[in-house]
């Protein structure tokens, strides 16, 4: 039962050293693609478009993220507040068909929902952050409630015994002690999102999926592995800060 | 007794999307868009009536919800998944102009929505009506017969099926693809994962770096790993004409195949470390003080206890596969994926279905019975 | 004052608290004891409102729990319970200030109250201070869960198992705190317990219950003379039960006056336990000792024949012995 309890740790320079890195790299293949342009020449010796040139790959960088971070903060609102509220005496009716369905519907294939979210939504960025909305609600929903239903019972019953209020237990006990869970599933919902948003550009929403798509249509090697450079840079960034954010994860 | 407000929410909500929302949406062919139809517009007066009588028994029921009234609220939900499927054949017949052998039938957000809700109003239920697992299994089957004998009866008109008759093999062919792409990765991920994990437990210090290797890899957006293969690969085919002759290329299953295997890797291993290595140390304290030797401590304590979680590994793994896999499709790799992006580029949303849908039976599917299977070995039953 | 009246708790159809009737006066320690599943532990949470109560009426000082906003209530009263429950991210100073926190008192004053409430329960404030929870040993956090119980000075301590996850050495030394404790600051005091030797050690009132029913209440050493059932006479251990009487009595209550006889060897503190008395005997081969005070000056004697009570067979005759009548 007892578990790594984080102490404060100051942070540093070399303790964002990762996430920093990663990030530099990111932005440096955004803005100086096209001096590594003879390192992509090897694959593509016979074409004329060796650098994808039809957006600013800062552009598309802002895009992703943006699709990606409205779906997040909407993810994290609506899971950690569901999670909550079926948790809750008067919600806890809801709870064992809400975890069920959060448990089941992880299994459902993310670009099935993607493709599913279209003839709803039509095309463009909507279905897009639709279906990441939908789909990264899943792990923070399921985590959320691990987190919650993991506290220790004499925690639990103490903060009662002890006269704590609905409120000053959830926000001074509960959501502290399920923080890195809740986190953990987080991370999880974005890694899945920035992946999925990246197959988006097949349904109209414009980011850095679309490099790769237009080399796949158009034969060109060396637009896709741009493309696949940036996206794998991205993730690379954004995960490596979820897990600095997250004490006690291998990496 | 308080009422289920579970069940009264899902019901709110079924009758104000079944009244409020277009049941179908019929189109004169595949082109031009559908015009949405409500469900007054199918059966009149009468038949919307007739529809919400289950609805609002089973409202009755949760009000006061015994075992009895809840068993009864079941079967009521059963009855309205198997009629729905007959249903539509009633809205086909009633909508869809028999002059016009092009005009089709697609189903609408009314109807999407009522399965999603009597599905988890089934859930909802299932947790609270005990039943013997054979009546439990019989449960599913009346929707599914109900619909088999629908497609059978007459229910040309919907587009899905009409997608389906027009490429009936290569539909069966996507199919078997499909399963063969997530079934050579969930071997060959199976053998390597399992090497793995016995290499990592042999030299510990290649444990932290193989877990960050994974880690990493599995890190990596599908679409942008696709990608990445796709030069090495082209540049290898070319290299080497054996490589070509196999029918390794930039593009098309090889890269796919590596992709998912890399993918599959990290749970694979970790589970497979995890159930050599975590098996309580009490329990090979005393298998050892009991005088078994190494052979026997791995045959009959640490496999016996580890298989489980391999298995939940394999799951995990192949329930990926079969999204992943439909990525892959962008790269030609086959599969129903083909099917999602032919018809997200068409614009036809039936096709997309068409696609979308198998996909996700099969991980449902896969999921299930892995899960089951997983149940089934665990040595003293139910944890 | 806390009074319990005909209070019944029922979890669906099982009858968990049965009639209850109960008065705890100021100042008491009173443990309730019973086997795993007797309704001690429901009982007592019925007083914090932790348990609602089905039937009957719980009173504090004469006004109605049900009264009270439960909030309220329980930071009236300190509560204490075996797996300390002590917050994991948060320091042992602001576990312990836990309660002061919540009635808004200023933090100086919480600060303050937090270092006193330390230093009480032997905790230095240097070293444990900012310790978090996982770092102390069992002994330590119960000591911290403790004074967590005490921080706003509560007049009413509920005590549910407190000591029972620790190792035999530790517990002891945490009950004699506990009785120095009650002795200085004279709370309300409910403890439940499953351990006989805790409960007749520290109770001033000791309750036995069974299936949810009060069997017995009385002060140990009745309880001890004349149980009233088999039940009551298994739990206070049988056989053992005169070794139980004598660890209750003092010497000073069984010695005699010195006489003209040279003075015996051996020593005792007047302040000692009978049972002391007993096993410094045994261990001496001696039949007699010299009753000494504080300052080690004799004040009396004491013979096996007093320290056995020979003679008294008044006192004997009025107690109920079941196991014998058994067989």
């Amino acid at each position: 039962m007892q578990t790594a309890i984080r102490r404060p740790v100051r942070p540093t320079i070399s303790h964002w050293l990762a996430p920093l890195v990663w990030l530099l790299l990111l932005l440096g293949a955004c803005w100086g693609m096209s001096w590594l342009e003879p390192l992509f020449r090897l694959a593509e010796p016979d074409s004329r478009d060796i650098i994808y040139d039809r957006a600013d790959f800062i552009v598309l960088l802002g895009r992703h993220l943006q699709v990606v971070g409205v779906a997040a903060l909407l993810a994290i609102g609506i899971g950690v507040a569901a999670a909550i509220a079926v948790t809750r005496p008067a919600g806890r009716d809801f709870l064992p068909m809400v975890s069920q369905l959060a448990s089941m519907g992880q299994t459902f294939p993310p670009v099935a929902v993607l493709a599913l979210a279209v003839p709803v939504l039509g095309f463009g960025n909507l279905p897009v952050i639709v279906a990441l909305l939908l789909y990264g609600l899943l792990p923070i929903v399921r985590n959320t409630l691990a987190g919650l239903e993991s506290i220790d019972g004499g925690v639990a019953e103490a903060a009662r015994g002890m006269g704590m209020t609905g409120g000053q237990r959830l926000w001074r006990v509960e959501l502290p002690l399920a923080a890195p869970i809740i986190l953990a599933g987080i991370r999880t919902s974005v890694t899945i999102n920035i992946a999925t948003a990246a197959i988006g550009s097949t349904v109209g929403a414009s980011n850095l999926g679309d490099p790769i798509i237009s080399g796949i249509v158009n034969g060109n090697i060396a637009y896709v592995l741009q493309g696949a450079l940036l996206i794998g840079l991205l993730a690379l960034s954004v995960d490596s800060l979820f897990a600095r954010l997250q004490p006690g994860s291998p990496d | 007794m308080r009422p289920n407000s579970v069940l009264i929410s899902l019901m709110l909500v079924l009758l104000a999307t079944w009244l409020g929302l277009d049941a179908v949406s019929v189109a004169a062919n595949r082109i031009v868009p559908g015009e949405g139809v409500g469900v007054g517009g199918i059966a009149g007066w009468p038949g919307v009536l007739t529809s919400l009588m289950p609805m609002l028994a089973v409202l009755l029921l949760a009000w006061r919800p015994t075992g009895r009234h809840l068993r009864l609220a079941l079967m009521l939900v059963i009855l309205m998944l198997t009629a729905l499927p007959l249903w539509l054949v009633v809205a086909a017949a009633a909508t869809v102009d028999p002059s016009l052998p092009q005009a089709r039938m697609a189903i609408g957000p009314a109807v999407w929505i009522a399965i999603f809700v009597l599905l988890l109003a089934l859930i909802e239920l299932r947790g609270r009506v005990p039943l013997p697992s054979w009546q439990n299994g019989l449960l599913y089957l009346l929707p599914l017969l109900s619909l088999a004998l629908s497609l059978m009866l007459d229910l040309e008109p919907l587009a899905l099926r009409q997608e389906y008759q027009v490429r009936k093999s290569a539909f069966l062919t996507a199919i078997g693809e499909h399963l063969l792409l997530v079934s050579a990765a969930v071997g060959i991920s199976l053998s390597l994962g399992v090497g793995l994990a016995m290499a990592m437990r042999h030299w510990p210090r290649a444990q932290r770096f193989g877990f960050t290797l994974l880690n990493f890899l599995q890190t990596i957006p599908s679409l942008a790993l696709f990608g990445l293969l796709l030069a090495p690969l082209a540049w290898l085919s070319d290299r080497y004409d054996w490589l070509a002759a196999l029918g390794i290329s930039g593009i098309g299953w090889a890269p796919a195949l590596l992709a998912l295997i890399a993918y599959s890797l990290l749970p694979m291993v970790r589970n497979t470390y995890v159930a050599l290595e975590e098996v309580d140390p009490g329990v090979i304290d005393a298998a050892r003080g009991m005088g078994m030797s190494r052979a026997q401590i791995f045959r009959q304590v640490r496999l016996p206890l580890g298989l489980p979680v391999i298995l939940e590994g394999i799951r995990i793994t192949t329930v990926q596969g079969i999204g992943l896999t439909a990525v892959a499709a962008l790269i030609g790799a086959g599969g129903l994926g083909r099917f999602i992006f032919q018809g997200l580029g068409q614009a036809a949303m039936d096709l997309v279905l068409l696609g979308a849908l198998p996909i996700l039976i099969m991980a449902l599917l896969a999921d299930a019975l892995l899960a089951a299977l997983t149940e089934k070995i665990r040595p003293g039953g139910t944890h | 004052m806390i009074e319990l009246i005909q209070v019944s708790k029922r979890f669906g159809d099982a009858l968990a608290v049965d009639d209850v009737s109960l008065s705890i006066e100021r100042g008491e320690l009173c443990v309730l004891i019973g086997t795993s599943g007797c309704g001690k532990s429901t009982t007592l949470r019925m007083i914090n409102r932790l348990i609602e109560h089905s039937a009957g009426e719980i009173h504090l000082e004469g006004q109605p729990v049900r009264e009270f906003r439960e909030e309220v209530l329980r930071r009236r009263i300190g509560y204490a319970i075996q797996s300390t429950g002590l917050f994991p991210h948060w320091t042992v100073a602001r576990n312990i200030g836990l309660v002061p926190g919540l009635l808004k008192w200023p933090r100086a004053r919480i600060r303050e109250r937090v270092e006193e409430l330390m230093a009480l329960l032997g905790l230095e404030v240097e070293e444990f201070a900012d310790k978090y929870p996982s770092q102390l040993s069992g002994g330590q956090a119960q000591r911290v869960g403790v004074a967590r119980a005490l921080a706003a000075d509560p007049d009413i301590l509920l005590m549910d198992e407190p000591f029972g996850a620790l190792d035999p050495i530790t517990r002891e030394s945490l009950q004699d705190e506990l009785v120095r404790l009650q002795a200085r600051l004279n709370k309300t005091i409910v403890f439940v317990t499953h351990d006989m030797d805790e409960a007749l050690r520290l109770a001033d009132r000791l309750v036995v219950m069974n299936h949810g029913r009060i069997i017995q209440q009385g002060h140990p050493l009745e309880l001890l003379r004349r149980p009233a059932d088999g039940f009551v006479e298994s739990l206070l251990g049988g056989a053992d039960r005169g070794l139980k009487e004598a660890a209750l009595l003092p010497v000073s209550q069984r010695m005699t006056a010195l006489d003209d006889a040279p003075l015996a060897e051996q020593r005792v503190s007047q302040q000692a336990t009978l049972r002391e008395a007993l096993s410094i005997m045994l261990w001496r081969h001696a039949d007699c000792l010299t009753v000494v005070d504080a300052a080690d000056t004799p004040v009396g004697q004491l013979s096996l024949r007093q320290l056995v009570g020979a003679g008294d067979a008044r006192a004997a005759a009025g107690r109920t012995d079941t196991d014998q009548a058994a067989g």
